[in-house]
């Protein structure tokens, strides 16, 4: 007893540091996992205050392009409108039933496009319908998904990610293939799986398929900006710019996705 | 100034100017610069060697939560801080401080200071960068990062101590 005692006084310094590497090391490897751990969770107020309070002065100097967006969105759905909009009864004619989506606007807080796995942090949470899971948008495409949730901010995981994968569907040809990043730079990503007879151009369209669970459908991801062909037999690739800019991202829609709940229920049975 | 005090102010201006300042700079996607080391640098030299690693280990936390990355900086900056007495000792040679209680760069030669914060900031950002991939896959990435943002870094820390020197001045 008397010699434990004598060499953990004698190594004192070495054996905190080796507990204090273990414990990061470890606090790193749980966060290496889908969903963050408690310590995010419980700080995640405080933190998305603090980055509010940083953003809100940010924000004063891009009213004026936060404006134009908005109102150039709003022109779009007036649009949109129109289609089901009935001249005659002056009603809108919502044909096919039940709503599937709700959008639930917010802004982002913090945002992150530089490290090897970004999050970004936004000011709606519990307390405003957020949970996890829910598929996060903005005006021009898909951003990412909801990991954690704390009472008034989420965090949500953005393609800009190591472990993000999407699907993906390509619009000319309907094949479906996946998305990753795997680039260091945030305005491309990489499209995989590409099924080795497909050929595609700079320019074509890439959108979100139905078979991931996590976006709607054919919402716009981004464009092809170059095709690697691979040897014969394997997957092709391609190179893919984001229709979101994640450098100046402001606005975002929470998709909350009325008929998940059914659908996993469903899935979980199949099981 | 009380000294604690101070060494508060300094970690809640350093925190805050990383995370919502620096970590907003863009620099083409390989250029990380981490500035709010330049505490650990500035703690006295008379400090405890476990007061250092527990320190270390709160400021990289704090910087953690900010990032949302819980452990990766925590345990770059617990390295960091736990080499610090050593690379004093090898940067210094024989060079003896027996009236200056910490590092400043008003008290002590310039070239002295450069070498020290390169040393202290490449063990960090090798340390950082590595764990951040958390394998080898990416090696060259990795080494590019580090080599691309070591020197940004010591340019950042080093303008940053001549203001903290400047201010000692007035005091």
């Amino acid at each position: 007893m008397y010699n434990l005692r004598r060499f953990i006084l004698k190594h004192h310094v070495i054996i905190l540091f080796i507990l204090l590497e273990v414990i990061s090391i470890l606090l790193l490897a749980r966060s290496q996992n889908f969903h963050r751990n408690w310590m995010v969770n419980t700080t995640n107020d405080a933190v998305g205050k603090i980055y509010e309070w940083g953003s809100e002065v940010g924000n004063y100097f891009r009213l004026n392009s936060a404006n134009k967006e908005l109102a150039e969105e709003n022109a779009m759905l007036r649009k949109q409108l129109s289609v089901i909009y009935d001249t005659t009864t002056c009603t809108y004619d919502i044909s096919n039933g039940d709503t599937l989506y709700e959008y639930i606007p917010a802004q982002v807080v913090n945002n992150s496009t530089n490290q090897a796995n970004n999050y970004i942090i936004i000011n709606k949470g519990k307390l405003d319908g957020i949970r996890r899971d829910m598929s996060v948008i903005s005006t021009d495409g898909i951003v990412g998904v909801v990991t954690d949730v704390s009472r008034h901010y989420a965090s949500v995981m953005s393609l800009l990610h190591s472990k993000s994968v999407v699907g993906v569907r390509i619009k000319e040809s309907q094949e479906l293939a996946s998305l990753k990043w795997e680039t260091n730079n945030y305005r491309y990503g990489m499209v995989e799986d590409i099924p080795t007879h497909i050929v595609l151009q700079p320019g074509d369209t890439i959108l979100t398929s139905s078979h991931s669970h996590i976006f709607p459908e054919d919402l716009l991801v981004g464009t092809i900006e170059e095709f690697y062909p691979t040897a014969v037999d394997a997957l092709n690739k391609a190179k893919i710019r984001y229709a979101t800019d994640f450098a100046t991202l402001r606005h975002v829609y929470v998709i909350n996705d009325l008929h998940k709940p059914e659908l996993d229920s469903l899935k979980a049975r199949l099981q | 100034m009380n000294k604690t005090v101070l060494q508060i102010i300094r970690f809640v201006v350093l925190v805050l100017f990383q995370v919502l300042v620096i970590n907003h700079i863009r620099l083409g996607g390989y250029v990380h610069p981490y500035i709010y080391l330049t505490f650990i640098l500035l703690l006295p030299f008379s400090m405890p060697k476990w007061q250092l690693l527990v320190l270390g280990f709160v400021l990289g936390l704090t910087v953690d939560l900010f990032t949302g990355t819980p452990g990766l900086h925590a345990g770059a900056t617990t390295l960091m801080a736990f080499s610090r007495p050593s690379i004093i000792k090898l940067v210094s040679g024989s060079l003896k401080f027996d009236n200056i209680q910490e590092p400043n760069l008003g008290q002590l030669d310039g070239m002295w200071f450069l070498r020290y914060v390169f040393c202290l900031v490449f063990i960090h950002h090798f340390a950082l960068f590595f764990l951040e991939s958390f394998s080898f896959r990416l090696i060259g990435q990795v080494l590019l990062r580090i080599l691309l943002s070591v020197p940004v870094s010591i340019f950042l820390i080093m303008m940053i101590l001549y203001i903290f020197k400047r201010e000692r001045k007035r005091e």
